[in-house]
């Protein structure tokens, strides 16, 4: 059985090899095609990257642990009770789950009013821990002017460029700040604008202010309770496997409706459809170009098919049964389509990374920033490797060459094979 | 029985009827022969008369409308077509008139093909090949593609393919058509010799005088029935 595989392989590289131009010019629209393929997998990932690492480093991280009420209701009464804290900290700490936290931090959020002598504006206030919290936001980052928290701050603001300027302050400047505290009354604080930043997301720089975590607890008599823990991951592909695991490990709180464990899609659901139709939109676009190749490997295996007739009933005149002619076609199709989807990949991965591995600059197709669902769009793509995406791109390219050999090698299982005889080329 | 007392070809009452354009053609009407292990037989006739669809139904390429069709006695009718590339492969050998070699091989791995399919060890392979290939003229074409050989020489590499799976029969279908006298001679020649030394049961369909008078028996057909069945001294 072997030998005979061994036997009908070797005719079908002869039979590549003895129509070079036909069998080069497929292979040609195979290469371009996996060269595309593989440069747009990076590509499209590494702009999804860019734009989940944006926004759990200015929300609520990777995978957040809160108070399950917390999430429609943003109130202050909805925090998470001490034991969850306790219990929440022991289960970060713990082995197979440290390894793949890379920070995690407590923030209490809440809505009030921000307002000075200018006007007042809602705002989202957000107690940090400033030496944790430095290390998790990319807003410090953003800073415009003054500087970000520090953990020796008392009664200290960082505040958005928006809300800055529509409040008329500046660094230095004090502003007040009011909400509903721990038990239930009106409270108000006083905050002094040690620093400025813009994200480029309005509805974040119009709104959002930190303070540090220990001035909310002494206004809003909170002491240290936090509405949530944000954590982030050190892999993005590890979020799913660190929320079952902390899910598991908090089982107790949960099963009471104490606590919830949230991944960012469910998080953010308008980013987790954004990247989602991003994705459909991409693999529409691949299957259409793939749809156009293949039916070009279809008319070059079925042309073969039609033009070697005759040969094909030689062969099973000389004992090749029907289902081996078939093969032969198949193992044709799949060398010309695997060869080519290699090289095209190889090629796709090269240009990617030998051209733009500091990222792509499209910076000249738009002219201002441009931000979605609290999302910055950054003008630079920077390309993101998975060996996954290789494998399914190598699958794809297979199973593109499988589908469309599949009729050709069907029509030389049909063939009569005294009919074929009498066909003349 | 011994195996040699099995016919290498028997017909029943075999019926080839072919629908063309609502039509029916009998290209084989009711033919009943036998043809025992050894012989050198041609089937002879004017075109239309059945001689190539009969060569067919007796190589399973095609599958009779009624009647049976028996290979060293198997039954051919009762066979799938799994069963009938088998047969082919391991008891029928073939010589066409287009000869028919594979363009991508060479005339050595042509001539071995049926081998390699049975999977025969390459030693052995080479070997038959060779020896098949020095008593037909062959030697030193080995490497060469059917593109750069003659008609007599793509011939008989096609006649070394027939043969060198040591098949009960081959069956030849117009193999001197194509070829001048010369070669026509050279080619019947050495299928005689071969006949003669390996034992191997020749049927040919033709209207080549040369090769009629060369046969052992000559079986005419006419509008796909047989007319005559005379056995003669080549």
């Amino acid at each position: 059985m072997s030998k005979r595989f061994h036997v009908v392989s070797r005719l079908a590289v002869r039979n590549l090899r003895r129509n070079l131009r036909r069998s080069v010019l497929t292979s040609l629209a195979m290469i371009i095609g996996g060269t595309l393929l593989m440069m747009s997998l990076p590509l499209g990932d590494g702009t999804h990257e860019a734009w989940i690492e944006s926004a759990v480093r200015m929300g609520g991280g990777h995978v957040t642990i809160q108070s399950p009420e917390f999430r429609s209701s943003r109130k202050i009464d909805d925090r998470l009770p001490a034991d969850v804290r306790v219990a929440s900290r022991t289960a970060l700490s713990r082995a197979g789950i440290a390894e793949r936290v890379l920070i995690a931090t407590p923030q209490l959020t809440l809505g009030g009013l921000a307002s000075s002598a200018a006007g007042a504006r809602p705002a989202q206030i957000v107690g940090v821990d400033p030496a944790s919290e430095a290390r998790f936001t990319i807003l410090d980052e953003k800073v415009t002017e003054g500087r970000y928290l520090e953990p020796e701050d008392r009664l200290a603001a960082y505040v958005g460029a928006g809300l800055v300027e529509s409040l008329e302050l500046k660094v230095g400047s004090r502003f007040v700040v009011t909400t509903q505290d721990a038990e239930g009354e009106i409270a108000g604080q006083l905050l002094r604008v040690v620093g400025v930043f813009r994200s480029g997301v309005p509805e974040i720089d119009e709104s959002l202010i930190h303070i540090p975590l220990e001035t909310a607890g002494e206004w809003l008599h909170s002491g240290d309770d936090v509405t949530n823990i944000a954590i982030l991951v050190r892999q993005s592909g590890q979020v799913e496997g660190l929320r079952r695991d902390l899910g598991r490990e908090l089982a107790g709180p949960i099963e009471v409706g104490a606590a919830t464990v949230m991944g960012w899609r469910e998080a953010m659901p308008a980013l987790d459809a954004a990247v989602r139709i991003d994705d459909f939109g991409n693999y529409l676009f691949q299957g259409i170009l793939f749809t156009i190749i293949g039916l070009g490997i279809v008319n070059t295996v079925l042309m073969s098919v039609l033009h070697r007739y005759r040969e094909f009933g030689v062969l099973q005149a000389l004992g090749l049964t029907p289902s081996q002619t078939g093969t032969l076609v198949l193992i044709e199709g799949l060398i010309l389509t695997a060869l080519s989807g290699v090289v095209g990949i190889a090629l796709g991965l090269f240009i990617t990374f030998y051209f733009w591995g500091d990222g792509l600059d499209i910076s000249g197709m738009w002219d201002e920033e441009w931000s979605f669902s609290g999302v910055v769009m950054e003008p630079v793509i920077v390309p993101y490797f998975r060996v996954a995406r290789v494998i399914q791109a190598l699958a794809f390219m297979f199973a593109i060459g499988v589908l469309a050999s599949l009729y050709p090698a069907y029509r030389a299982t049909r063939i009569d094979v005294a009919e074929a005889m009498k066909f003349e080329r | 029985m011994t195996e040699e007392d099995v016919p290498a070809v028997r017909t029943g009452e075999v019926w080839k009827v072919f629908e063309q354009e609502a039509e029916e053609v009998k290209a084989v009407q009711g033919v009943s022969i036998k043809i025992e292990r050894g012989e050198f037989t041609a089937l002879a006739g004017p075109s239309g008369s059945g001689k190539t669809t009969l060569l067919n139904l007796i190589g399973g390429l095609t599958r009779p409308t009624r009647g049976r069709v028996w290979v060293a006695g198997h039954d051919l009718t009762e066979m799938s077509n799994i069963q009938l590339a088998r047969l082919r492969l391991e008891q029928v050998g073939f010589v066409f008139q287009a000869y028919n070699l594979l363009p991508v091989l060479t005339a050595m791995e042509n001539a071995e093909f049926p081998l390699l399919l049975q999977g025969v060890e390459d030693a052995e392979r080479h070997e038959r090949v060779k020896e098949l290939f020095e008593r037909t003229g062959l030697s030193g074409l080995e490497d060469r593609r059917p593109g750069k050989l003659s008609g007599g020489q793509q011939q008989r590499v096609a006649v070394v393919r027939a043969v060198v799976a040591r098949p009960a029969l081959v069956l030849a279908d117009e193999p001197t058509a194509n070829l001048d006298s010369r070669s026509s001679e050279a080619l019947l020649d050495m299928m005689l010799e071969l006949n003669r030394e390996l034992g191997t049961t020749f049927v040919f369909a033709t209207h080549d005088a040369r090769v009629m008078e060369r046969s052992r028996r000559l079986v005419s057909l006419v509008d796909g029935s047989i007319v005559a069945d005379e056995s003669r001294e080549s």
